[in-house]
C-alpha cells in the first residue's frame, strides 16, 4: 500500500542556502529569474522559494491539500490527488479558467501569462520521482533537514515526537494536519505561522464540501422543480382552458335559447 | 434616403465604429500577444473585468427572459405576453456575448469544449459550463420562431409550438442553476473575499439580484427601442415589471441585513473602509433608491421615473457584481486590480456588439409583432379635478431630485471608499525583514561530500573539492556555485565529474578562482592538483 507521502518542513532547521530552491529549478528545467534566490517569488518559472520572514527563513511550495480545492473546482478535472500524495496537473486538459487560482487557499497555482497557449504551474511534489520511491528533489538535497521528505504519517509522528521533545521551543501545533482538511506538506516552527507568511485562519474543513453542499442539491432541484412547473402550468391552463369551455357553453345555451324562442 | 443617411452617418453610428477599432485592434493584442500583454491580470488577481463584467453580468441578462416566459407561458398571465419576445431576444444575444467573453478570457479558448467530454460535477465551473452550453441552446429555439416567422417556416414553427412549455420549463430550471452557480462560485473563498460579499446565501443573492435586473433591462430596453422604433410604451406592463422588481429587491434587502448581521458583519458596512464605502455605494445605488422610487406609484407610472429607476437598479446590480469579483477579492490579493484599456475596449466593444444584433434583429425580425401604431387618446378630466390631483412638486422634478439624490450619495461613497483605499495603500509600512536565526540549522549541517576530479592528459594531477572549504560558514549559500553548470541533482545532466572537460573557465571554477574573489587558476596549479 505505502501510504501516502509528504513533506516536513522545520522553520527552527533550516539555514536559508537555497539547496532547495536550485534542487527545484534543476529538476523541472526552469531558468534563472532573479539576481539572487532570496529576492524570487512563486511564478510560472519559480515553483517554490525561501523566503524571510518573522526571523526564519521559510519555504513556500504547493502545500498538496489531501482534499484539494484545485481539484474540485477545475471544471474539467486537469488536477488530480494521486494515491501517492501529490497533486499533479494534466496540461493537455485545462481551458485556463484560472479558477483554481483564485480558489487555491495557499495562492499556490501560477499562470503562463506571457505565453499566446499559456498552462498552470506549480509543484508537484516531483510526482515521477516520488513514483520511482525516491524523495522529492528539495528533501534530497537539504544539508540540515530541514526539508524531510517521508510517509505523511510517518512524519506526523516525527513532528509530534519533535513537540514533545522540546515543547519550550515549537509553536505547539503542526501546520498541515488540519489545515482544509490537512496537507501532504506539513510545518513545525517556533515563531507563530502568521509571521512566517502562512493563513492560520483557515478552516479545518475542506473547502470543496461549501460548494459541494449546493451542488448535490442540483438533481433535486431539477426534478422537484420541473414537476412543480409542470404542476403550476398545468393547473394554469386547466383553468384557462374551463373558463373557455364555460364561455362556449354559455354562448351555445343562449344560442339555443334565443332558437327556442325563435323556434314555434 | 439611404444614401443621404450613407454619407451622414448618425453620432452613435461614428462612436459605434470607434469602439469596434479599439476592440478590434485589442482583439489582435489579445490572441497575438497573449493575456498578459493584454491585461492587467496576474498571478495574484486571476480574474477581471471579464469576468466581473462580461460574463457576470452578460449572463443576468437573461433574467428577464425566464422572468418573463415563466410568468406567461406557465402562471398563463397573458397581459405580458407583448414584451415577451424582446426579452428572449436580449437573453439570447447576453449568452451569446459571454460566449464571445469567454473566448476572450480563456487561456485556452479553442477548448472551451473540453466540460462536454472531461466531466468533474463537483466543480461549479462545471456546472456553470453546461448552464451556458445547454441554456444558450434553448434561448436559441426560443429565439428561432422569430427566424422561421420571418422566413414562413410552417414546419419548424409547428415543432417548436409544440415545444414551447417544456422548453420555457427547462430554461426556467437552468437559467436558476445559472444565477446561482454564479455566486457558488464564490463559496470556495470565504477566507479570500471581504466578509460583507461572501455569504453562503452568495447562490440566493445572485438569484434574486438577477430577477430584479431582469425586469429593470426589460425596462431599459423597452425604452430604447420605443425611441429607436417609434414604438407605444407599454406603459402598465413595465410599471408592473417595476413592482416585481421593488418585491425581488426588498426581498434581497432584508435577507442581505439578516445575514450580514447573523454573521456578526453588518457595523462593517459602516465602517470608514475602501470595502465598507462600496458595498453603501452599491445598495444605495441599485436597491435602496429604486425601492424607494417604484414604491411611489407616481414614479412608477412615469415614463421617465421608471427609466431612472431601472437605470438605477443596472448600475447598482453592475457594481454589486464587480464589488464581489473585484473590489472584495483585492484587500486578500495583496495587490489592487483596475482593467488595462484592452480589457476595458474589448468590454465596450461586446456591449456595442449585443445593442447593435439588438437592433439588426429588431429590425429584420418580428421582435415587436403586436405593436399598435398610436397611443389610444386617454379620457380627459376637467381641468379644475385635475387641478386639485395636481401634487405639489411635479413627477420629473422629484424623480430628479430622489434618483440624483441616490446616485450622488452612492458615486459620493464610492469616491471616499477610493480615498481610504489611496490612505491605506500610502500608510502600509515598509517591508522590512529582520535577519533570520540560523544557529540551530548550521548545528545539523552536513557537509555534502567531496568531490574528485579525474585527472586529464595534461593535468598535472586529481582535484578534490572539499565543500568544507568552499563554505562561507556564518551564512552558507549553496546558490553562489550549484547555478548551472555546477549541478545540485545527482545524476542529472552533465556535472559527472570528467577529465575531458576544461573546469577552469570562468563559468566553472575560474568564477571564484580569477585573482579577485580568490587565488587565480592561472597561480599555483599545486594548490588543487595534489599527485
Amino acid at each position: 500500500m505505502g501510504g501516502k507521502m509528504g513533506l516536513l518542513f522545520d522553520a527552527t532547521l533550516c539555514i536559508g542556502c537555497g539547496a532547495c530552491y536550485e534542487a527545484c529549478k534543476e529538476r523541472n528545467g526552469l531558468p534563472r529569474t532573479v539576481a539572487h534566490f532570496l529576492e524570487d517569488r512563486l511564478s510560472d518559472r519559480t515553483y517554490t522559494v525561501v523566503k524571510k520572514r518573522g526571523g526564519r527563513f521559510v519555504r513556500q511550495l504547493c502545500m498538496h491539500c489531501e482534499v484539494p480545492t484545485c481539484v474540485s473546482v477545475c471544471p474539467v478535472g486537469a488536477f488530480e490527488k494521486t494515491a501517492a500524495g501529490p497533486v499533479i496537473y494534466h496540461e493537455a486538459r485545462c481551458i485556463g479558467c484560472r479558477y483554481c487560482m483564485l480558489a487555491c487557499p495557499f495562492g499556490i497555482p501560477k499562470y503562463e501569462w506571457g505565453k499566446i497557449l499559456p498552462r498552470v504551474r506549480k509543484c508537484d511534489l516531483c510526482a515521477d520521482r516520488v513514483a520511482a520511491g525516491r524523495p522529492t528533489a528539495c528533501a534530497e538535497v537539504c544539508p540540515t533537514g530541514a526539508t524531510k521528505f517521508g510517509d505523511r504519517q510517518a512524519l506526523i509522528e516525527e513532528a509530534r515526537a519533535r513537540l514533545r521533545a522540546h515543547p519550550q521551543k515549537y509553536v505547539p501545533r503542526i501546520y498541515g494536519l488540519e489545515e482544509v482538511g490537512g496537507t501532504s506538506v506539513l510545518l513545525l516552527s517556533d515563531v507563530p505561522f502568521e509571521r512566517l507568511g502562512y493563513r492560520t485562519d483557515l478552516r479545518p474543513e475542506p473547502l470543496p464540501l461549501l460548494t459541494w453542499q449546493v451542488l448535490q442539491k442540483i438533481p433535486n432541484f431539477v426534478v422537484v422543480g420541473s414537476v412543480l412547473l409542470g404542476g403550476i402550468w398545468w393547473i394554469t391552463n386547466r383553468r384557462r382552458e374551463v373558463r373557455l369551455r364555460e364561455r362556449e357553453e354559455q354562448e351555445a345555451r343562449r344560442l339555443s335559447a334565443s332558437e327556442s324562442q325563435e323556434g314555434p | 434616403m439611404a444614401r443621404w443617411s450613407l454619407r451622414r452617418p448618425s453620432f452613435w453610428q461614428i462612436v459605434f465604429v470607434i469602439i469596434l477599432g479599439a476592440g478590434l485592434y485589442s482583439t489582435v493584442i489579445r490572441f497575438t500577444g497573449g493575456l498578459g500583454a493584454s491585461t492587467a491580470l496576474s498571478d495574484a488577481f486571476p480574474w477581471g473585468l471579464w469576468v466581473g463584467f462580461d460574463v457576470l453580468c452578460g449572463v443576468a441578462l437573461a433574467a428577464g427572459g425566464f422572468t418573463l416566459s415563466a410568468v406567461v407561458y406557465i402562471f398563463n398571465i397573458e397581459r405580458f405576453r407583448p414584451i415577451i419576445r424582446p426579452t428572449i431576444l436580449t437573453a439570447f444575444l447576453g449568452y451569446v456575448l459571454v460566449l464571445v467573453a469567454l473566448l476572450f478570457d480563456l487561456g485556452r479558448p479553442y477548448r472551451i469544449w473540453h466540460p462536454l467530454v472531461m466531466w468533474n460535477p463537483r466543480s461549479v465551473m462545471f456546472e456553470v459550463a453546461w448552464c451556458v452550453m445547454l441554456y444558450t441552446t434553448v434561448l436559441a429555439l426560443e429565439f428561432s420562431p422569430m427566424v422561421f416567422e420571418r422566413l414562413r417556416l410552417e414546419r419548424p414553427l409547428r415543432i417548436l409550438h409544440a415545444l414551447t412549455v417544456p422548453l420555457v420549463i427547462l430554461g426556467v430550471i437552468l437559467s436558476t442553476l445559472h444565477q446561482s452557480s454564479l455566486g457558488s462560485l464564490y463559496l470556495i473563498v470565504p477566507e479570500k473575499l471581504h466578509p460583507l460579499w461572501y455569504s453562503p446565501l452568495l447562490p440566493v443573492f445572485f438569484f434574486i439580484s438577477a430577477i430584479a435586473l431582469g425586469c429593470a433591462m426589460t425596462i431599459f430596453e423597452s425604452f430604447v427601442s420605443a425611441r429607436a422604433f417609434r414604438k407605444r410604451l407599454e406603459i402598465d406592463l413595465l410599471a408592473d415589471l417595476g413592482k416585481v422588481s421593488v418585491v425581488a429587491l426588498a426581498v434581497y434587502l432584508v435577507l442581505k441585513i439578516q445575514d450580514l448581521a447573523g454573521r456578526g458583519v453588518l457595523h462593517r458596512a459602516l465602517e470608514p473602509t475602501y470595502e465598507g464605502r462600496m458595498f453603501l455605494a452599491e445598495m444605495l445605488l441599485g436597491v435602496i433608491g429604486p425601492i424607494l422610487l417604484l414604491s411611489l406609484r407616481r414614479i412608477r407610472m412615469d415614463h421617465f421615473g421608471l427609466f431612472v429607476s431601472a437605470v438605477l437598479i443596472v448600475l447598482g446590480f453592475i457594481m454589486n457584481r464587480l464589488n464581489v469579483s473585484i473590489t472584495g477579492m483585492e484587500a486578500s490579493s495583496g495587490v489592487s486590480y483596475f482593467p488595462s484599456w484592452t480589457e476595458l475596449s474589448v468590454t465596450l466593444m461586446i456591449v456595442a456588439l449585443g445593442f447593435a444584433l439588438f437592433g439588426v434583429a429588431a429590425k429584420y425580425l418580428p421582435v415587436f409583432p403586436e405593436m399598435a401604431r398610436l397611443p389610444a387618446s386617454a379620457p380627459t378630466e376637467p381641468p379644475a379635478v385635475a387641478a386639485l390631483r395636481r401634487p405639489w412638486i411635479g413627477t420629473t422634478p422629484l424623480v430628479l431630485l430622489l434618483g440624483g439624490l441616490f446616485f450622488v450619495g452612492a458615486m459620493g461613497s464610492a469616491y471616499s471608499g477610493l480615498r481610504y483605499r489611496e490612505r491605506a495603500l500610502a500608510a502600509a509600512p515598509p517591508h522590512e525583514e529582520e535577519e533570520p536565526e540560523i544557529a540551530e540549522g548550521l548545528e545539523r549541517f552536513e557537509i555534502p561530500p567531496d568531490v574528485t576530479f579525474p585527472q586529464g592528459e595534461a593535468s598535472p594531477g586529481p582535484v578534490t573539492f572539499r565543500h568544507a572549504s568552499h563554505l562561507n560558514w556564518e551564512r552558507p549559500d549553496c546558490t553562489s556555485c550549484h547555478h548551472e553548470p555546477f549541478r545540485i541533482l545527482k545524476g542529472f545532466g552533465s556535472t559527472a565529474p570528467s577529465s575531458s572537460r576544461d573546469w577552469h573557465d570562468e563559468r566553472h571554477c575560474g568564477r571564484c578562482h580569477d585573482g579577485r574573489t580568490s587565488f587565480s587558476v592561472k597561480e599555483d596549479c599545486t594548490a588543487c592538483h595534489r599527485p
